[in-house]
Parts: C-alpha cells; sequence; structure tokens
C-alpha cells in the first residue's frame, strides 16, 4: 500500500503533524537531529594521512610490509610499509592525535566523533560508493537522503528536502546514481545544484533564449494555467492527483523565489567568507559549497550532501592518490580541511550545531603500505568516517584498527552501522523504516545495522 | 490500432521497463554500449509481429541455443544482458581475486533476478544468504539458476543477416573458443616459471614501471604554453620506458619458453597457428552487425574474459563467496512441483535451453498469470495482482483470481497471443468504462480495487515528450537503428553525458523516445521528473507522482520552450484567426474544441503574451497531461 500517493502524503503527516510536537520531529522516537550536512570525499581518502594515527608505522617506514596471510591488492602488489609524509600532533581537551594535512578539522576534535573500524564490503569505487550513498553495492537503490525525506518529509515549504552540491570539476564514480531515489516516488530524488554555474538548478528558470517569457506573462501564465486547471478538476469530482499537480506549481513558484536567495552568498560578512575560505584559490569550490549548505540547512532543508572530489580521471581529481598521495592528497585536503571545520565552527556559532549532524565519509580507505613508491592503493578492510553535532558525542572514537591501519582490530562496523546511529538521531528506528519493492520490505540498512549507542551523546 | 507499427513501439516500451534495459554499463565509467539497440528493435518487432508468447520466452533466455540459424535468437539474449554492468569489476580486476568473484557472482545475480521476475513474477534473489520461513524458494534454487548462467557473460556478438555467412561466422567462433581453451592452461603455466634471471628482470621492468607512473603523474591540465612543452617532455620520456618494459617482458617470455618441455612448447605453437588462422578467417568475411547480448564467448579486454566452459557456481553460505558449501546443480525453483527442479546437463547452452523449456513449459502456471497480469495491469494502470513482479507471499493478493486464471488458460492454450489477449480485455465491458466518479461506489471502494470504473491516468515521461512533439507536427516516424543522443557526449575515463549542453532548437525533428539514448548514470531530467525509472531497476509499474521539480520542467526545460515556439508556428501557419489557432490547438492538444469560456479567457490571455506562451500553457494544463 505505502507507495500510492495516500500513502506517501500519510508518511509526510505522520512527521510533521501527527507527532511533530512530543517526538521533536522524529518518526518512531523523539529526535535529536533535524538535519543532515554530509561531506563525502570521493576516489577514497587515506585514513593513515589523516585521523588513524599509527606511531608503529612511522617506526617501520620503509620496512617490508609483512601483516601475514595474503594481502591482495586493487591493482599492485604491496609495496614496503609507508609513514605518511604528514607529522602528527594531539588536539584539543581530547587529546585527539591528528595529522599536520587537516590542522583545521583537529582544532574540532572535541566536537567529533571518530569511527576507526569502517570496512567496505567492496574494493572497487563504484560499487563502494553506492555502498556508503544507499547502502547497497548495486546501482538502483535509494540513497540516505531519499530515504530521510521519505521517512521524515520536509521541513519548509520553499525548498527540497535533499540537496547535493557535487565538485565544479564533475561527478563521483556513478554519477547522480549515488543520489537518485531508486524505487521511491520522485519526489524524495535529490535537487543537484552546481554552484557557481550561471544556471545552478536545472530548469529552474526558462532559457535565456526563451525570449517570450517576461515576469509579466509569467505571472499571467501560472494565473492562468491555475484556473483551467481547477476547472478541469472540478468537473472531475476533485482527484487528488490533479490536486496534487495544481499544488505542485504552487511550490515550484515558491522554490523559484527562495532558492536564489538562498545561493546568494555575497550577503555573508566578511569574517564567514574568510572563515570558509571562498576568496582563496585552493578553498574557493569547497568553501563555497560548504556555506552554501549552511544558508540551505538554516532554511529548512533537510539533508545536503557536499562532494569533494570528481570521477576517477587523470589528472588526478578526486582522492584516488595511488601515484602520489602527497601531491594529490595534499590538494584534496588542502580544499576540504578548512571549510569542513568552517562548517561545524559556523553551526555552532548560530546555535544549530544540536540539532545538525556533520557526517565526513567517503567510500573506502587507503593501504599502510606503498604503491609505485609514493602512492596507496585501496583499502576496504579499515578506514576512517566520522561525525559531529546533532546528539553525537564529542572528542571520541570508536573502534580501531590493528597496528598499520590495514585491517579493523575492534569493534568492526559498516555503514550500516553509522546509517543505523544516523536515523536514530533523526528519530528513525532504521528497522521499521521499509518500502515494499518487487517483493521486499526494503531499508537503508537492507538486513544489518546496529546503533552505535557508545558515540550518542 | 493493434496493427499499427506505433503499437509495437509502445509495448515495447513497456517491456524494456520490465527488463531494465539501458544504452550505458552504469555504475563507475558508465560507458555507452554501442550495440545495445538491435535487441530494443527485436522487442518491438516481436510485439508488431505477435510472437507467440512461448517463443518469446524462449527466445530471450536461450533463442542462440535454441534458434541457432537465426541471428533473432542470438539479438533477443539482449534481455539477458540488458541490466547494468560492472566494466572495473569486470575489465579491470585481476582474475582470482575476491572482489572479481564478487563481480562475477552479482552478475548472474541480475540475470537471473531479470529472468525469474520477468517471467515468473518469483523474488528468487531473496534467497542469496539463506532459506526463509515466509518464502518457499530454497537456497539451493537460487544457486542452482547461478548456475545456470555460469557460462555467460554480456558483451557484444557478431551477427549476420545471411544465415551462411553466420553459419561460417559461428564455426570459426567455435574454432577461437576451443583454441582459447587449449592454449590458458599453457599460458598458466609459463607465467609461473621462474629462474633468478627472470625474477631479476623483472624487478627491472616494475622498477621501471614505477618510474613510468610518477612521470605520468607529473603531467598537469596544459594549460599554458609552458606546461604542454613539459607534457610533450613526460610524454617522450614515458613512451621511452614504455618500449624498455616491453622489451623486457619479451626477454623474460623467451627464456620462459625456453624452459617449456619440447611437446608442450610445439602443442603451444600449434594452437596458436590454428588461433591465427581462425582469425584470418573471421577478418576475412565481410563485416558482421554486432548485439550486446549474453555471450558465452567473446573477445577479451582488459581482465575480461570469456569462460570458455561454465565456472563453477558453489551454493555460499550467507551468500558469502569465502563460504562454498556443495557444489550447485543448473535447475529452477523446487517449488514448482510439476517439474523436475535440476537439469541433467553440464553444457552451457544447454542450461539455459532447459531453463527456457521449464519457463514456458504447460504445467508452469507462473509463467501464464505473470504475463497477462502485466498486460492487465498496463490497460488498467493496476494489475489484477497489484506486485506484477512477485506473486510470492510478500506480493498482492489477487483481487479476482478466478479471473486470472482464466486469463492465463485462454492465452496459454490460444496459442500465446497478445493480440488476441487485448482483443479479450479490449472489447470487455469493464474497460469500456468511463472514468467518471460515483459517490456511493466511491464509498464501498475508494481504490478502485473491483474496477467500477476506469482509473484516470497520468501520461507517462515518454508519452508527454511524445506529445509535445507529435503536436506540433515534430515527430519523425522512422523507426529502429541506433538511439538518438540528447545530451553532449564526451568519451573520457569517466565519460561525461551533459543534457544542459543540449540545444533542442537545432534538431527540427526528433523520434518517439523509445528510441532515446537512455544512460543509466545521469538520468535526462525532463524525463526523470516525469518518473521514468532508473534503467538499473526492474520496474514493473512505474511511479506516478507531481513534484515541484516536475512543474518546473514542465514548464521550463528547452525541449519544451522550442515546442512551445513550433505549435505556435503552426498556429500561424494554419490561420491568422484567433478563433481558428485556438480551435486547432484544444484539437491537437486536448482532442476537443474549446468551450465559450474557455475562448474567452484565453484570447484576452494570448492577446497579451502570445501564442507561443499559449502553446507552453496548453502543454501545461491537467486536461493535456492526463488520460480520463
Amino acid at each position: 500500500m505505502l507507495g500510492s500517493f495516500g500513502g506517501l502524503a500519510l508518511s509526510h503527516l505522520l512527521a510533521r503533524d501527527a507527532h511533530g510536537e512530543d517526538l521533536n520531529g522524529g518518526l518512531h522516537h523523539p529526535a535529536k537531529a533535524k538535519r543532515i550536512v554530509q561531506l563525502y570525499m570521493s576516489g577514497a581518502a587515506s585514513q593513515v594521512d589523516t585521523f588513524d594515527y599509527k606511531p608503529d608505522l612511522i617506526k617501520r617506514n620503509g620496512q617490508k610490509f609483512d601483516p601475514g596471510g595474503k594481502v591482495e591488492l586493487f591493482q599492485s602488489d604491496p609495496g614496503p610499509c609507508m609513514a605518511s609524509p604528514w607529522g602528527w600532533k594531539p588536539y584539543g581537551e581530547c587529546g585527539k592525535w591528528i595529522s599536520d594535512l587537516v590542522p583545521h578539522i583537529g582544532s574540532q576534535a572535541d566536537k567529533i566523533a571518530f569511527l576507526h573500524s569502517m570496512m567496505s564490503k567492496s574494493n572497487v569505487h563504484g560499487p563502494a560508493t553506492f555502498m556508503q550513498a544507499t547502502g547497497f553495492v548495486l546501482p538502483g537503490f535509494p540513497s540516505l537522503g531519499a530515504w530521510l525525506s521519505y521517512g521524515l518529509g520536509s521541513l519548509t515549504d520553499n525548498l527540497p528536502t535533499f540537496v547535493v552540491l557535487p565538485d565544479a570539476r564533475g561527478f563521483p564514480p556513478n554519477g547522480p546514481g549515488n543520489w537518485g531515489a531508486g524505487f521511491l516516488p520522485a519526489e524524495h530524488q535529490a535537487t543537484m545544484i552546481r554552484v557557481g554555474r550561471e544556471q545552478p538548478i536545472h530548469d529552474l528558470f526558462p532559457p535565456e533564449s526563451a525570449e517570450f517569457i517576461r515576469d509579466s506573462s509569467e505571472k499571467a501564465t501560472l494565473a492562468t494555467l491555475e484556473k483551467l486547471n481547477r476547472a478541469h478538476m472540478d468537473q472531475r469530482g476533485g482527484d487528488s492527483l490533479l490536486a496534487a499537480r495544481i499544488q505542485s506549481y504552487q511550490m515550484a513558484a515558491r522554490l523559484q523565489l527562495t532558492a536564489p536567495e538562498a545561493l546568494d552568498i555575497s550577503k555573508e560578512t566578511p569574517a564567514v567568507r574568510k572563515l570558509y575560505g571562498v576568496d582563496e584559490e585552493m578553498t574557493q569550490d569547497f568553501g563555497t559549497r560548504c556555506l552554501v549548505a549552511r544558508r540551505l540547512l538554516e532554511r529548512g532543508v533537510r539533508f545536503v550532501q557536499v562532494w569533494s572530489g570528481a570521477d576517477n580521471g587523470f589528472p588526478r581529481r578526486n582522492w584516488d592518490s595511488h601515484e602520489n598521495i602527497e601531491k594529490d592528497h595534499g590538494q584534496m585536503a588542502g580544499e576540504m580541511d578548512r571549510p569542513a571545520a568552517a562548517l561545524i565552527r559556523d553551526l555552532e556559532a548560530l546555535g544549530m550545531l544540536d540539532d545538525t549532524i556533520v557526517y565526513w565519509t567517503t567510500e573506502f580507505g587507503r593501504m599502510p603500505c606503498s604503491q609505485g613508491s609514493l602512492g596507496r592503493d585501496h583499502n576496504p578492510f579499515a578506514f576512517t568516517s566520522w561525525l559531529a553535532g546533532g546528539g553525537v558525542k564529542g572528542g571520541v572514537s570508536y573502534g580501531a584498527s590493528d597496528e598499520w591501519s590495514y585491517k579493523v582490530a575492534e569493534n568492526p562496523i559498516y555503514c550500516y552501522d553509522l546509517h543505523a546511529t544516523v536515523l536514530h538521531l533523526m528519530g528513525i528506528d532504521h528497522k521499521r523504516l521499509t518500502y515494499r519493492n518487487n517483493g521486499i520490505d526494503r531499508r537503508l540498512t537492507d538486513v544489518h545495522g546496529e546503533v552505535l549507542g557508545e558515540i550518542v551523546a | 490500432m493493434l496493427d499499427s507499427p506505433r503499437y509495437g513501439e509502445r509495448w515495447g516500451r513497456h517491456w524494456l521497463d520490465v527488463a531494465h534495459y539501458g544504452e550505458t554499463h552504469g555504475y563507475d565509467k558508465d560507458k555507452p554500449r554501442r550495440n545495445a539497440w538491435p535487441y530494443r528493435d527485436y522487442v518491438i518487432r516481436a510485439f508488431n509481429e505477435d510472437k507467440p508468447y512461448a517463443r518469446f520466452v524462449r527466445e530471450q533466455v536461450a533463442g542462440d541455443v535454441l534458434y541457432p540459424d537465426t541471428p533473432e535468437g542470438l539479438i533477443a539474449t539482449g534481455f539477458l544482458a540488458a541490466g547494468p554492468w560492472d566494466y572495473v569489476g569486470h575489465a579491470e580486476l585481476r582474475e582470482g581475486t575476491r572482489d572479481k568473484r564478487i563481480a562475477r557472482l552479482l552478475d548472474r545475480d541480475d540475470m537471473l533476478m531479470t529472468v525469474m521476475s520477468t517471467f515468473s513474477s518469483l523474488t528468487v534473489h531473496c534467497a542469496r544468504c539463506h532459506n526463509h520461513k515466509f518464502d518457499p524458494i530454497l537456497q539451493s534454487d537460487y544457486y542452482a539458476l547461478q548456475a545456470v548462467f555460469a557460462g555467460v557473460d554480456r558483451a557484444d556478438r557478431p551477427y549476420d543477416d545471411d544465415p551462411a555467412l553466420f553459419a561460417k561466422r559461428k564455426a570459426i567462433l567455435e574454432t577461437l573458443r576451443k583454441t582459447e581453451l587449449g592454449i590458458n592452461p599453457i599460458e598458466a603455466h609459463i607465467a609461473e616459471l621462474s629462474s633468478d634471471e627472470i625474477e631479476r628482470l623483472q624487478g627491472d621492468a616494475e622498477e621501471l614501471g614505477k618510474r613510468r607512473t610518477l612521470l605520468n603523474h607529473e603531467k598537469s591540465e596544459g594549460k599554458t604554453a609552458e606546461q604542454q612543452a613539459r607534457n610533450a617532455e613526460l610524454d617522450a620520456e614515458s613512451k621511452m620506458l614504455a618500449e624498455q618494459i616491453r622489451e623486457i617482458r619479451a626477454r623474460v617470455r623467451e627464456i620462459r619458453l625456453g624452459m617449456l618441455d619440447a611437446t608442450e612448447r610445439e602443442r603451444l605453437a600449434r594452437l596458436q597457428q590454428d588461433e591465427k588462422r581462425a582469425k584470418a578467417a573471421f577478418d576475412a568475411l565481410p563485416k558482421p552487425h554486432w548485439v550486446y547480448s549474453a555471450a558465452p564467448y567473446f573477445k577479451s579486454f582488459g581482465t575480461f574474459t570469456p569462460s570458455l566452459e561454465p565456472r563453477p557456481v558453489s551454493v555460499l553460505g550467507r551468500g558469502d563467496v569465502d563460504s562454498p558449501l556443495e557444489p550447485a546443480q543448473p535447475g529452477a525453483v523446487t517449488a514448482v512441483k510439476a517439474l523436475p527442479a535440476r537439469f541433467k546437463t553440464s553444457h552451457e547452452g544447454e542450461r539455459r535451453a532447459a531453463l527456457a523449456d521449464w519457463l514456458v513449459d504447460e504445467k508452469n502456471p507462473l509463467t501464464w498469470r505473470s504475463i497477462v497480469n502485466r498486460v492487465w495491469h498496463y490497460h488498467f494502470g493496476k494489475g489484477l495482482v497489484d506486485s506484477p513482479n512477485d506473486f510470492g507471499r510478500m506480493g498482492a493478493k489477487p483481487t479476482h483470481p478466478e479471473l486470472l486464471d482464466w486469463l492465463a488458460v485462454e492465452f496459454r492454450d490460444g496459442g500465446g497471443s497478445l493480440k488476441q489477449l487485448h482483443r479479450l480485455i479490449l472489447t470487455s465491458a469493464v474497460y469500456r468504462q468511463s472514468s467518471a466518479g460515483n459517490a456511493e461506489f466511491e464509498r464501498i471502494d475508494r481504490d478502485n480495487q473491483f474496477l467500477w470504473r476506469m482509473n484516470a491516468r497520468r501520461l507517462d515521461a515518454e508519452s508527454v515528450r511524445d506529445a509535445a512533439l507529435q503536436i506540433a507536427g515534430d515527430l519523425d516516424l522512422t523507426m529502429g537503428g541506433p538511439p538518438d543522443e540528447y545530451f553532449w557526449f564526451k568519451d573520457d575515463h569517466s565519460p561525461v553525458y551533459d543534457y544542459s549542453r543540449f540545444d533542442p532548437a537545432e534538431h527540427p525533428k526528433e523520434r518517439r523516445s523509445i528510441y532515446r539514448f537512455v544512460v543509466r548514470s545521469v538520468p535526462d531530467p525532463l524525463m526523470e521528473s516525469l518518473d521514468c525509472p532508473d534503467p538499473s531497476l526492474l520496474t514493473p509499474k512505474r511511479n506516478v507522482t507531481m513534484t515541484a521539480v516536475q512543474a518546473l520542467a514542465m514548464l521550463n526545460d528547452p525541449l519544451l520552450i522550442e515546442q512551445s515556439r513550433r505549435l505556435a508556428e503552426r498556429l500561424r501557419m494554419h490561420s491568422s484567426d484567433f478563433g481558428q489557432q485556438l480551435d486547432l490547438l484544444y484539437r491537437l492538444a486536448l482532442s476537443r474544441a474549446p468551450r465559450p469560456d474557455e475562448t474567452k479567457l484565453l484570447a484576452g490571455y494570448a492577446k497579451e503574451n502570445g501564442l507561443e506562451n499559449l502553446c507552453r500553457l496548453v502543454m501545461n494544463s491537467n486536461e493535456f497531461l492526463f488520460v480520463d
């Protein structure tokens, strides 16, 4: 039954009205968080060079990498142990050791829960990127943002519920498939905003070449259209689909009014611009998108996904540093570190961090041994994601990798557990958020997932 | 209407939804499939020719084996290949790795899921990890089906219209398959041979390889003259290193061949000679056509190589490739008691042929119920079973079980003619009802489960686009052939498909949407907004939504803007009198004359805003988008 228009309206009502007050916007239990911003590092960001400190690896730098058993890599044979080219130091009251590659995020360590025992079911970018985005290694499944839209509905009538801000250089592996609605109805699909383009939202306005459309004609068109549509509906006894379509034009008009303002960062103060680094070449793209993400969240968007990095092409334009970790991670982290930290600080300053989750992730990690001479191959056996804000404990680390950061040694987890935790914080029981498709009650977490109680504040 | 070629295009589109047909691979590096379309044309042809359903099923599962003398059978297996394919998993991962085994497991999973969902309306893929309490499908059934597809991949296969030529080509391909089968174990042996010298040489090659990687990596995008000069230097150096590596590898091979015993060396030489001769014979034939289809044998590229013989398949504990249990025997579903559930064959083609026969057996009730329910679904907007891909316990219960069975038997015993089935349904009293409301019935059966009226429906994405072209007189009815690309394309490491850089004004005529090139990773924004499904999903029924994004696409998409312009032009050509213009617009777009109140309203509107805006307005009306 769910899946029909009526069913959807119901879930929407449940979220916004029926339980809205007592559950703080949650669906199954009181929500701690109302919205999420996800920072997705495309191409596989190295845990070994950022958040997973291994003194032993530094000691063994250049020695044979021999963790026991067969080491099966994506495209190479394992080289010697390779310490990170960056130094490490402790940050904050929690004393978390973080590399000099990401000092700004380091400065926020007391607000962050680091998850060091993440594993992926695939060692290949396409399936693995799908997995973190949708919970499945196959194409066609709904993304986290689509599930949240389905479960919780929107917080505003003026903007979409789920927005994606791709890297200016292009799409990650799998393209927009990563943020599809899959079998969920199209109203849960992401709205893609190409920040910095002349038309950031496809079809938001008529193309410039449509000279016959003017502001005055547009007003008359919408008014006349509504008259025709109402007359048509009245003859048919008020069909709910016809009513929904009339409503969709009203929503479209509101989006046209609200979106340009939401995307316009020109009125932000110089201090805020500086915080995000929007006026510096290195941080301009990612910084602008993080700032736009904050503006969208402020205006009621439920889920914003910000991508760092594009596809796996050459020259490198994402985190997939097979050849030279220092050069390529230096670039990618240089773009990402300051804006990501800025987002946490800014949300906190605005009083929004308490009910906004900042969720940093990547599709898998990188190897502690070298590939070629200066690069690192894929590591699906251990990598790091982190969460901050929105009911998450700060200054903690969950799980651990072994002495090299090669495999998980303690509390192994998959994206299922992370997704279950995020849904839990949003007031959703991940086992009860289901949608019947081709005979299966589908879940974001498939048949897996445990809420990570240790990192919930 | 059933005799119009448009019938095959319309119903073929439904079939392509069910088959999850797309023209790119999907996943990362979403490459175009340039030879997928012959299958799409096959589907349209099959509907237009009213191919008996049993033959339609048999061809799509094993046509290359069951109808070996016609290319039609081979083309039909494009069905098995229609879904997504993990390029990196198959063509870049090394043989023997865990992820490669996973890629193959999931590839067969997609094939068997597509076959069983489409033809039997069964969700067998639920049983990959273990048996379920609520479902009669066994885990061993699932792996029996995995074994059916253990010898096929998805790849381009050649075919010829001339049967004699086609037969000759197939004989050559069989020779090539056999020589490869002989060469592979010898090559595997050669690759294991080692000596101090070989190790030293390989170490050298590896070091050169590392240097080359770093050189290549130093290259920049080359925007300035200085960067370009540096890139050219790097290229030259890299090329030199590549040449050195090649020389070392040739030397290693020479040493290894010397280490083989004489009989093995001679055997290899003989096989290579045979292979060379067969390849030359293939090249000497006239150029073939190609179709992306189920392929037991194909030309290798990257690490993507044919199995040559079915790969061993085992039942996997919890579906994990590292936990093989007992070997799986090819077969189908044990719960269909009237038929043997396991097939006594080891041969690749016979496995699929056996499954095809199992599906179309008169004693298999699933197949016949499944198809009549699909046809009912497309006529009424809702099937007698409202989950057309799932007749299992998790699916919907039939609203009219006797009717379903009666139709299934009529259809089966009448020779499996879909056109007959349409006639039966279309001439029925239930189909000929209007969609008008009735307060009393509304109270008893609000969802119209018992069909007391016709369901009003919104046009699907393809119909909206086709109608917008048709009413302006711009619909090109040319059938078949390679698909039309309504995007800007760049073939990169990961190809780029950009719809915003396509200008419909440059394309005076366009074909029906079924001939649109369907990209998996990047959907067409207009089509997506109108609920055109993701072609990576099996879609037995489409969602119908009304979103703000859809409203914006209908108002502002460049195609619809262009059609407003062309439609206005058509009206002007027709008459200079507004009354006549409006009359034509209404007849074209809404199949009726305007009422006086509408004429009055729209005359005022058009005077202020022009005919283009008027055409755009009517194309945005609910009346244009809904069929009563």
